[in-house]
């Protein structure tokens, strides 16, 4: 077996960045295997981003590691990312460029990407790509998003929130095509904050809060049903219960 | 605000202060002083208004540093406008002021009256830089003259802003910013050119920069027109009214004049242009309306220069004081120095501003996230600064190319001998001339991308005013001949100087690799 092939598909170790104020993400070590769908859980501002960007290469950690399919994330950066499909939280703007120029400009700088596995994935969010970019809805926006990130079928899904602004049947219709992916042989990293979407297609969990994995849990038959208890137990008592006007 | 006022206060405060460094101090010294400015301002009578008194400190900073100040005013009236009129709406900002119990009509009118408020700051920040000019030296100026000059540019600002915010409402948003330019412009050059073109004398009374042109109340025998300063009074009330009244009437996202949208049949299929697919290539394609809209401008304008340049020089010849100054200056070749003089000046402000829109592209990139999804693909950093700056160095030679060859057509045809080496150097020149702008844009975007236009801005206007900054601050010989105004130099006259094309390379080349090493550093995301 090659030493690519038995590596994890995702791994830190320590993996910091420390923004101040204790902000950031603090000692990370996580591991993701090879066709795993790990779903990354935290309130707005827990540091999902932040690892999710630090796995990417974009920020630069202030201690530790991390290493996709054995390779540094941030040295290894551009080679890291040809097994990469990436949905960032926000999604870009790409101006008055239309939908189908957005896609062939980043297959340009990808190389590699077949036009059918495009169309294919255009027609299943059923994205019209002769818009320009700037017309969009911001659920179509979404769909171009996931057609760059599924449509050079990668080894590997960095996704930020993906059905983000998605409404319920494209929603159900991603979920069906994550499936697929992980079927034949991808890993996938999807951080949400939706409960029940993490319930309905991860293998497994991780809870982050200020800046730490707090829990990892499986998601089987047995203990789904209490991942909102979990969640919960995490963060209820961090939230203030509201005072009570005077009556 | 802040950093109009800054630049407002320290632009005059060097003017004012450069003017006791460089007119000399004795009657007779001053006097030669106002001959060689009169010449100077006969060759920018297309642009600005003849001075009163360049021999004395008002009249010079009236001619050198409020004109000019003016025009920054406006473009910064017109950026504000239409990005609060289409830039906000875009972003949602409107929408949500307007969720809340403000109306349409008061919501414009407040933000005129933001505008209004700012731009005083910047007027009053301007006359404060020249009363400290004047207490270097040892002057002291008549503080009407001083406050009337404030309250017209403020007029002036305001009118431009009222124009800009109701075309604003008239085309769509993409157009706004293009449209209102474009109006404010051309009122401009309908004002300017009718100083020299008799036929556009009678239609000049619809410019508002006409009746800020009126008055000129800074040296002494100046004037200040009441009646033209409260037209540019009437045209920002009625203009904010007509905006208002327009904004009411239209749907959000939409323009009061409505254009029908194209149907286009839905398409599942990636584009089949491969000029997507080249590096440099699919950046150059991208911005091709702007290439198209930069080299159209740049040639009109070098079309303007050379039909003016006979004119100009006639006014010059006529001028019996100056035939000497002139025969000493031009060495006998008045046609290609105040062409070189004129065109070239203007030549490179505009690169430096070509410069400065693809540095307000990087950082936008950068803030929208299109950077962050660029580098998701296997493409390194490194390659993504290099392709900017090849993107650019294209451009900068087309539009070059193409306008300097509109220049020795035109020249040719109006019988003026240009040198076609010396213009085809001259006009190349301006390639690496931008390129040193972009090098430090490229920097100051790897290190803050929403502060590195208005640092640049501020970085090309020292370089502009290097002569009177250096005499005021004292700066080194070797720090003021790396301004890129100064390396640029007189191609068009006395050819190419090699050590300062050197020197600009270089200093472009080490912005690059700077940038470069900045950007492998870096985080990159909002």
């Amino acid at each position: 077996m090659l030493p690519e092939m038995a590596a994890a598909a995702i791994r830190t170790s320590k993996l910091t960045k420390d923004y101040g104020a204790g902000r950031g993400v603090f000692d990370l070590d996580l591991q993701v295997s090879a066709q795993e769908v790990f779903g990354y859980l935290g309130p707005n501002g827990a540091g999902k981003t932040t690892t999710i960007r630090l796995l990417m290469g974009m920020i630069r950690p202030t201690g530790g590691s991390a290493y996709i399919f054995g390779l540094d994330c941030a040295r290894d950066a551009v080679d890291v990312k040809r097994r990469v499909g990436y949905i960032p939280g926000d999604v870009p703007q790409f101006g008055s460029l239309t939908g189908s120029e957005v896609v062939t400009y980043l297959a340009g700088m990808r190389g590699g990407v077949d036009p059918r596995r495009v169309r294919s994935l255009c027609e299943r969010f059923e994205l019209d790509l002769g818009r320009r970019f700037r017309e969009y809805s911001s659920g179509n926006k979404q769909k171009l998003a996931i057609v760059l990130a599924f449509m050079h079928q990668p080894d590997l899904l960095i996704l930020d929130e993906p059905t983000s602004g998605l409404d319920p049947l494209n929603r159900q219709e991603f979920y069906t095509l994550l499936r697929e992916t992980r079927d034949h042989g991808a890993t996938v990293f999807l951080s949400s904050h939706i409960l029940s979407e993490v319930e309905h297609i991860c293998d497994r969990v991780g809870i982050i809060r200020d800046g730490r994995l707090v829990h990892i849990a499986e998601l089987d038959e047995a203990t789904a049903p209490n991942l909102e208890e979990i969640f919960l137990s995490y963060f209820s008592e961090s939230r203030t219960k509201p005072k009570l006007l005077p009556s | 605000m802040i950093g109009f006022a800054a630049a407002a206060f320290l632009s005059i405060l060097a003017q004012t202060a450069g003017f006791y460094q460089i007119a000399g101090h004795s009657p007779a010294a001053r006097a030669a002083f106002g001959a060689s400015m009169s010449a100077l301002a006969a060759q920018f009578v297309a642009l600005f208004p003849t001075p009163i008194r360049p021999d004395t400190v008002g009249g010079f900073v009236e001619f050198r540093g409020i004109h000019p100040l003016g025009i920054l005013l406006c473009v910064w009236a017109l950026v504000s406008a239409t990005g609060f009129a289409r830039g906000d709406e875009e972003r949602g900002i409107v929408e949500a002021s307007l969720a809340t119990p403000t109306s349409r009509a008061a919501l414009v009118a407040s933000r005129a009256a933001a505008f209004t408020i700012a731009i005083a700051v910047a007027s009053l920040a301007a006359c404060a830089g020249y009363l400290a000019g004047l207490a270097i030296g040892h002057e002291t100026a008549e503080l009407r003259g001083v406050l009337e000059d404030g309250v017209l540019l403020v007029a002036l600002g305001v009118a431009c802003y009222a124009l800009s915010i109701f075309v604003a409402q008239l085309v769509p948003g993409r157009a706004a910013t293009a449209a209102a330019g474009g109006l404010l412009l051309g009122l401009f050059l309908l004002n300017s050119l009718s100083r020299v073109l008799q036929s556009l004398v009678a239609w000049r009374w619809l410019s508002p920069f006409r009746y800020y042109d009126l008055s000129q109340p800074l040296p002494p025998g100046g004037t200040f027109d009441a009646r033209g300063f409260l037209i540019l009074v009437a045209i920002a009330v009625v203009g904010t009214a007509a905006a208002a009244l327009a904004f009411t009437r239209r749907d959000l996202g939409s323009s009061l004049i409505p254009f029908p949208a194209r149907h286009r049949p839905v398409s599942f299929a990636p584009s089949g242009n491969m000029l997507w697919r080249v590096p440099v290539v699919r950046g150059v394609y991208e911005r091709r309306l702007g290439i198209v809209a930069w080299s159209a401008g740049m040639s009109l304008l070098a079309f303007m220069f050379v039909l003016l340049t006979r004119t100009i020089v006639n006014v010059l010849l006529s001028v019996p004081s100056l035939l000497p100054y002139l025969s000493v200056f031009v060495h006998q070749q008045i046609y290609p120095a105040v062409l070189g003089y004129t065109w070239l000046n203007v030549a490179q402000l505009l690169f430096a501003a070509l410069a400065i829109t693809h540095v307000a592209r990087w950082s936008a990139e950068d803030v929208d996230g299109r950077l962050e999804m660029t580098l998701s693909q296997p493409f390194p950093r490194a390659a993504v600064v290099v392709e900017r700056m090849a993107v650019l160095t294209v451009i900068a030679l087309v539009v070059s190319a193409i306008s300097g060859t509109v220049l020795f057509v035109q020249s040719h045809i109006q019988g003026i001998d240009l040198n076609a080496g010396r213009l085809a150097a001259a006009s190349l020149m301006l390639v690496p001339f931008a390129l040193v702008f972009a090098g430090a844009g490229a920097v100051l975007a790897a290190v803050n991308p929403r502060a590195a236009v208005g640092l640049l801005g501020a970085f090309a206007f020292a370089s502009y005013l290097d002569i009177e900054l250096a005499t005021i601050f004292r700066l080194p010989l070797w720090l003021q001949d790396l301004s890129a105004f100064k390396l640029f130099g007189t191609p068009l006259l006395t050819g190419v100087d090699g050590r300062s094309l050197a020197l600009m390379v270089l200093l472009a080349m080490l912005g690059l690799g700077s940038s470069i090493l900045l950007m492998q550093k870096r985080d990159v995301g909002r």
